[in-house]
């Protein structure tokens, strides 16, 4: 019998998204650790935050008390979003979100995707570096003039080699001023 | 304490040493794969998505070539199919694959004989500057005859080193097929380059969903080697 032709809509896009860490893990032994991962436990554990509102995605499993993480964003005393569909809101739609976020708590570490910036290719009305990583923070701090916008990542060029689709590789913290 | 590390390479990965890790990573970038899984046990039916119908209702007569694209999901539908990878592992469940570590090695093995050429999201054209796509593409054009279609397309989040905050994403994609077209004698015939619109909710939230086209990538172009011939629909 001869076969039909069926045209599908694409499907199980995102099958891997809150595993792809787990499954990253495996291609090594448990001897490493991401070091944003680690970045971001030393920046919870000394400076002494310990009710965290965690907005995730990808399973990261920290290494810090579950008692730390908070269920309500009104409970907070810094929100870490690690989420990385923020990172595919249009750029003024992140900085709506940031102020959204600092309205409720008023500490917040943001991990952002470099590759999904932009997304919808707008118009950025702003003179910014032409270093993209030095752009991302330019963008930020201009946006948010009523915040503290600090960058604490590494600078590299991301060849898909970085993890950061376990975590996303740029990350802030930005307080309300 | 663990090692910490920040790239692939700062820790051994198990994968070399290990199939079934090495056909998990392998699957990780391809979800086409999952075309074939599902098609070979399929008995009365053949999924594709609307790309793949695109491809197949453009194709002219003679040999085709699809690489790094997971293409032996299309073996039912395309006649005289080569399909060439660069994974090992690809040979255990297909083993009619080509494996090749170098481009060149395309044209090397089968001559200049290909008539159709797909390279559909391949995750190993990526993950570079558009100037290596180029040099991949430069790879490709000896294993084409001359009239051959080609078809390439790829996502734009995973081309690195461009300031994706200060530049035009549209004239920057087209402005490269249109510098390949003059130095290669690849005409461009069709192209499609899409972005995400992005509207708020009823909650006044936008959504998080992709670019168009994950799966196959939301650059889209197809180039006619030497001749400029063909109507593609």
């Amino acid at each position: 019998m001869e076969k039909t032709i069926k045209i599908v809509e694409p499907f199980a896009l995102y099958k891997w998204a809150k595993n792809f860490k787990r499954i990253q893990d495996k291609f090594y032994n448990k001897k490493y650790k991401l070091r944003r991962i680690q970045q971001i436990e030393d920046f919870i554990t000394l400076n002494n935050f310990n009710k965290v509102y965690h907005i995730e995605e990808t399973w990261l499993d920290f290494e810090l008390s579950s008692d730390i993480f908070v269920s309500t964003i009104k409970d907070a005393d810094l929100i870490l979003v690690t989420h990385q569909g923020y990172s595919r809101y249009p750029c003024k739609g992140i900085i709506e979100q940031i102020q959204k976020w600092t309205a409720q708590c008023s500490k917040l570490y943001l991990c952002l995707n470099r590759h999904y910036l932009n997304i919808d290719n707008q118009k950025i009305d702003l003179t910014l570096p032409t270093d993209f990583q030095k752009a991302i923070s330019s963008w930020l701090q201009q946006s948010l003039p009523n915040h503290v916008v600090i960058d604490l990542s590494r600078n590299y060029i991301d060849r898909g080699e970085n993890f950061t689709w376990s975590l996303p590789d740029r990350h802030f913290y930005i307080e309300l001023k | 304490m663990k090692k910490l590390i920040e790239h692939f390479s700062d820790y051994p990965m198990l994968v070399d040493d290990n199939p079934k890790l090495q056909y998990i990573r392998y699957r990780l970038g391809r979800l086409k794969h999952q075309l074939w899984l599902i098609n070979r046990k399929n008995k009365t039916d053949i999924l594709l998505d609307k790309h793949d119908k695109f491809i197949i209702d453009n194709l002219q007569p003679g040999k085709t070539c699809i690489f790094g694209s997971a293409g032996y999901y299309l073996e039912q539908v395309i006649e005289d199919l080569t399909v060439v990878e660069q994974w090992p592992i690809v040979k255990r469940f297909y083993p009619a694959a080509q494996i090749i570590d170098d481009r060149s090695e395309i044209s090397k093995l089968n001559g200049r004989i290909f008539d159709n050429f797909i390279v559909v999201n391949n995750r190993g054209d990526i993950w570079c500057e558009l100037s290596v796509v180029e040099d991949h593409i430069s790879k490709y054009l000896l294993a084409m005859r001359p009239g051959c279609l080609f078809f390439y397309s790829f996502r734009d989040t995973q081309i690195i080193n461009w300031n994706r905050l200060t530049t035009d994403h549209y004239t920057y994609f087209y402005d490269f097929a249109k510098q390949i077209e003059k130095k290669y004698a690849l005409n461009l015939v069709w192209h499609d380059i899409k972005f995400a619109k992005k509207n708020k909710d009823g909650n006044s939230d936008y959504d998080i969903l992709e670019n168009p086209d994950t799966t196959n990538g939301n650059i889209k172009f197809v180039f006619e080697y030497q001749t400029k011939t063909k109507i593609i629909k």
